[in-house]
C-alpha cells in the first residue's frame, strides 16, 4: 500500500526534478562574467569552426564548468546515499564523517611533493578520504561490531577538525603552496575548464553504475545486518564495498572542486522524503537531485553577488547548515 | 592518612605546574624569529645592567605572552564551568559553539563597520557567543537530550555559524579579510598592550568571581534534587555560571581569536591530576589552560621561524586526537 502511494508520487516528482534540473542548468549556463553573452550562443556550439566570442565563452569556460557542477554533485549525494544506508545513519555523509576534509589533506600532502601531479593529485585525494573514513569508523566501534550512531557522527567531526587543522598549517609554510590550496578550500569550481571534465566524468558515471549495482544490497543492509545475512548477502561486504566507493566519489570531487560540504547530506534525504526508501529508485533520483543542487548553486554563486563570485561550496553551507541543525533536533533515532 | 597525603599531592600539583608555567612563559619570551637568551630577557625585566632587547621584549613578547597567560586560564575556567554545569565530558566552550558565534560576530563588524575601534571586539564577540549558547540552549530543551546530543546541537550551531562566517569573507573584498583570516585561526600574532588592556580588567574580575564560585559547581553537580534540597536555586545558578562561562570565553575569543579545545582539555588534564572538587580542580585547570595557550603560541613560533604557525592550529591539532579518546572512554563508561 505505502510503495503504491510512492510510486504514484515518484513520477510527477520525478518529471518536476528533471524539469528542475533543465532549468538550474540552463541558468548556470546563462550567467556568468560577460552579461552579453546568453543562452543562445550555445545554438550551434559543437562543430561550428570558426566559433564567435560569445560560443567560444559558451564552450570554453561556461559548459566545462556548468558539467564540472553536475558530475560533483551526483558523487557526493551518491556518496551520501552509500554512507547513511551502510551505517543506517540519517546524519552520515562526506563532510560530516571526515571524508571531505580526509581527501583535502591528501590533496595538499600531494602538492607538497612536486612530482605527484595529474591523476596521482586523484590518488592521494582517495588515500585521505579513505583513511578518515576508516578512523571515524573504527572511533565509532565499527570494527568490533557495534556500530554506535552518535560517536559516528562526533568522532567524524573530531577527525575533520584534525584534518582540517592540518591543511591549514600547511597554509603557513609555504606562501604559494598556500595560495593555491586557499583556492579549493571554500569549494570552488570558477576555474574549470575540460581537461578537469574528463576524468571526473569518468569516475561519476562508473560511479553511478556500481552505485545501482549495489542499490538492492543497500535495500537489504536497511532491514537491519541479521536480516541482511539471513537473505544471503553479507553486510561487511556491503559496507566494504560501499564506504570504499563512497571515499572515491568523494576524493575525485575533493580533487577537482575542493571540499563542497553538506550535499551528500541534504540531497539524500530530501530524495528519501519524496521518492521513498526503495534504494533502486532513489539512486537515479539522488543522481539527479544532486546534480540539480549543485548547478542552482553554481547559478546562486555566480548570480548573487555580481561583482565578486560567491564559490559555491560556501553556498552548499548556507543551504546545508541549517539543514544539519534542523536534523539533529529531530533526528529521533540516533540514540 | 589518605587526606594528608591527598593534600601533599595536590601541593605538588600545583607546585610542578607553576614551575612548567613559568619555564614555558620564559621560554615564549625567548622563542621567535630573533631568539632572546634569558640574561637577557633578565636584563630587560628586571631594569639590569648589560645587554638588553628593550623592544621585541618589552613591546612585542611580553604583552603576547601575558595576553596568552590571561586567555588561557579564562578559557580553561569556561571549560570546566560548562563540563560541569552539563554534566558533560565532551562539552567546551567551542563544542557548544560558543567560539564560531563570538566569530561570526567580529567578522560582521570588522567587515561592514570597519570604522569601529577594536573597543568594540568584546562587545561583539559577547553578543555572538551568547545568541550561539542560547540557540544550543533551546535546541537542548526542546526534547530530553543526552549529553552526546547535546554536544550534537552545539556542532550543528558552529556549523550554522561558520557558513556565515564563509560567505563573508569570501564576498569582501580580499583587503580587508586578512585580518579576521589570523583571527580566525587562532594567532597571538601582532597582539600588544592595546589588545591586553582592552580586556584584562574584565577578564580578571569573571576569572575571580568563577572561582569564589566554583564550589557551587560541586552542588550542581550533585544533581538538581540535591542542589535544591541543600538550599540552592539551581536554576538561577546555572543561568549565572553559564553566563560566566559564556562571558569569559566569548571575550577571550574577541581579543586572541578561535583558540579551539584548550576549554575541553584544560579540566579534563586537572580532573586527572588533582581530582574532580571545584575548588582545587579550577585553579589548577587555569594553570593548565595557560600552560596550554603559552607553550602553543610559543612552539608555533619557535618551529620554523621567521614563519608563525597560528597557536590555534597547534591546540586543534593536539585536541582533536583528545576529543576523540574521551569520546572512546565515555562510550565504554556509559555501556558498563
Amino acid at each position: 500500500m505505502t510503495t503504491g502511494g510512492w510510486q504514484h508520487r515518484g513520477v510527477p516528482a520525478g518529471l518536476l526534478l528533471i524539469t528542475l534540473f533543465a532549468s538550474g542548468a540552463a541558468a548556470s549556463l546563462a550567467t556568468g562574467g560577460r552579461s552579453d553573452v546568453g543562452l543562445s550562443a550555445l545554438l550551434g556550439v559543437f562543430g561550428a569552426e570558426p566559433k564567435s566570442l560569445a560560443q567560444s565563452v559558451m564552450f570554453d569556460i561556461r559548459l566545462p564548468r556548468t558539467l564540472v557542477a553536475v558530475f560533483i554533485g551526483i558523487n557526493l549525494a551518491m556518496a551520501g546515499l552509500i554512507l547513511q544506508a551502510v551505517t543506517r545513519n540519517p546524519l552520515a555523509s562526506p563532510s560530516i564523517l571526515g571524508v571531505n576534509q580526509g581527501a583535502a589533506l591528501g590533496m595538499v600532502l600531494a602538492l607538497f611533493f612536486p612530482a605527484m601531479s595529474g591523476s596521482a593529485v586523484g590518488v592521494f585525494a582517495v588515500t585521505g578520504a579513505l583513511t578518515a573514513g576508516a578512523l571515524t569508523f573504527a572511533i565509532a566501534g565499527g570494527f568490533q561490531g557495534e556500530l554506535n550512531s552518535l560517536r559516528l557522527i562526533l568522532g567524524g567531526v573530531a577527525v575533520g577538525a584534525f584534518a582540517c587543522a592540518l591543511v591549514r598549517f600547511s597554509f603557513t609554510l609555504d606562501d604559494d603552496l598556500s595560495r593555491q590550496v586557499v583556492r579549493w578550500t571554500s569549494g570552488n569550481i570558477a576555474d574549470m575548464r575540460w581537461h578537469d571534465v574528463g576524468p571526473l566524468a569518468g569516475l561519476s558515471i562508473t560511479g553511478l553504475i556500481a552505485t545501482v549495482l549495489l542499490s538492492h544490497r543497500l535495500n537489504l543492509m536497511a532491514l537491519g545486518e541479521a536480516s541482511a545475512t539471513g537473505l544471503g548477502t553479507d553486510p561487511r561486504i556491503t559496507l566494504l564495498f560501499g564506504a570504499v566507493l563512497a571515499a572515491i566519489l568523494t576524493g575525485a570531487s575533493v580533487a577537482v572542486a575542493g571540499p563542497v560540504a553538506f550535499v551528500g547530506l541534504v540531497v539524500p534525504h530530501m530524495c528519501r522524503l519524496v521518492f521513498g526508501p526503495d534504494h533502486r529508485i532513489l539512486v537515479p533520483a539522488a543522481a539527479l537531485g544532486g546534480a540539480t543542487l549543485m548547478v542552482l548553486a553554481d547559478f546562486a554563486s555566480k548570480w548573487v553577488i555580481a561583482p565578486f563570485e560567491t564559490p559555491v561550496g560556501v553556498i552548499a553551507a548556507l543551504i546545508g547548515a541549517p539543514y544539519f541543525l534542523y536534523q539533529t533536533l529531530v533526528a529521533k533515532d540516533l540514540e | 592518612m589518605t587526606m594528608v597525603s591527598g593534600i601533599s599531592r595536590t601541593v605538588v600539583v600545583f607546585t610542578l605546574l607553576t614551575l612548567s608555567l613559568f619555564g614555558a612563559a620564559i621560554w615564549s619570551l625567548s622563542a621567535g624569529a630573533v631568539p632572546v637568551s634569558w640574561q637577557i630577557i633578565a636584563n630587560t625585566l628586571f631594569d639590569l645592567d648589560g645587554p638588553r632587547q628593550d623592544y621585541i621584549i618589552l613591546r612585542s613578547r611580553l604583552p603576547r605572552t601575558l595576553l596568552a597567560l590571561l586567555s588561557g586560564g579564562c578559557l580553561a575556567i569556561s571549560g570546566t564551568i560548562v563540563q560541569a554545569l552539563l554534566r558533560n565530558p565532551l562539552a567546551s566552550p567551542k563544542i557548544i559553539g560558543i567560539n564560531s558565534g563570538a566569530a561570526l560576530a567580529v567578522c560582521l563588524m570588522v567587515i561592514a563597520l570597519p570604522d569601529l575601534p577594536i573597543t568594540y571586539l568584546p562587545v561583539a564577540a559577547v553578543l555572538g557567543g551568547c545568541l550561539a549558547a542560547s540557540l544550543v540552549w533551546l535546541g537542548s530543551e526542546v526534547g530530553k537530550v543526552s549529553p552526546t546530543r547535546l554536544v550534537l546541537i552545539g556542532i550543528a550551531v558552529g556549523f550554522l555559524f561558520d557558513a556565515g562566517v564563509d560567505y563573508i569573507l569570501v564576498t569582501s573584498p580580499s583587503f580587508k579579510f586578512s585580518t579576521p583570516l589570523v583571527w580566525l585561526t587562532g594567532s597571538l600574532w601582532a597582539r600588544g598592550w592595546a589588545h591586553l588592556g582592552l580586556v584584562w580588567h574584565v577578564l580578571l574580575l569573571l576569572a575571580v568571581t568563577s572561582v569564589i564560585l566554583s564550589y557551587r559547581l560541586d552542588l550542581i553537580r550533585l544533581g538538581d534534587a540535591h542542589a535544591t534540597g541543600l538550599g540552592m536555586n539551581v536554576p538561577r545558578e546555572r543561568f549565572v555560571l553559564l553566563a560566566l562561562a559564556v562571558l569569559l570565553a566569548a571575550i577571550s575569543v574577541s581579543v586572541v581569536g578561535v583558540l579551539g579545545f584548550v576549554g575541553l582539555m584544560a579540566p579534563h588534564i586537572a580532573r586527572s591530576l588533582v581530582g574532580g572538587s571545584h575548588p582545587v580542580l579550577q585553579p589548577c585547570a587555569i594553570l593548565t589552560g595557560m600552560f596550554l595557550v603559552v607553550l602553543a603560541d610559543a612552539t608555533g613560533r619557535a618551529l620554523a621561524p621567521p614563519v608563525e604557525i597560528s597557536a590555534g592550529i597547534l591546540t586543534a591539532m593536539f585536541g582533536a586526537p583528545f576529543f576523540i579518546f574521551i569520546l572512546i572512554t565515555t562510550g565504554k563508561a556509559e555501556q558498563s
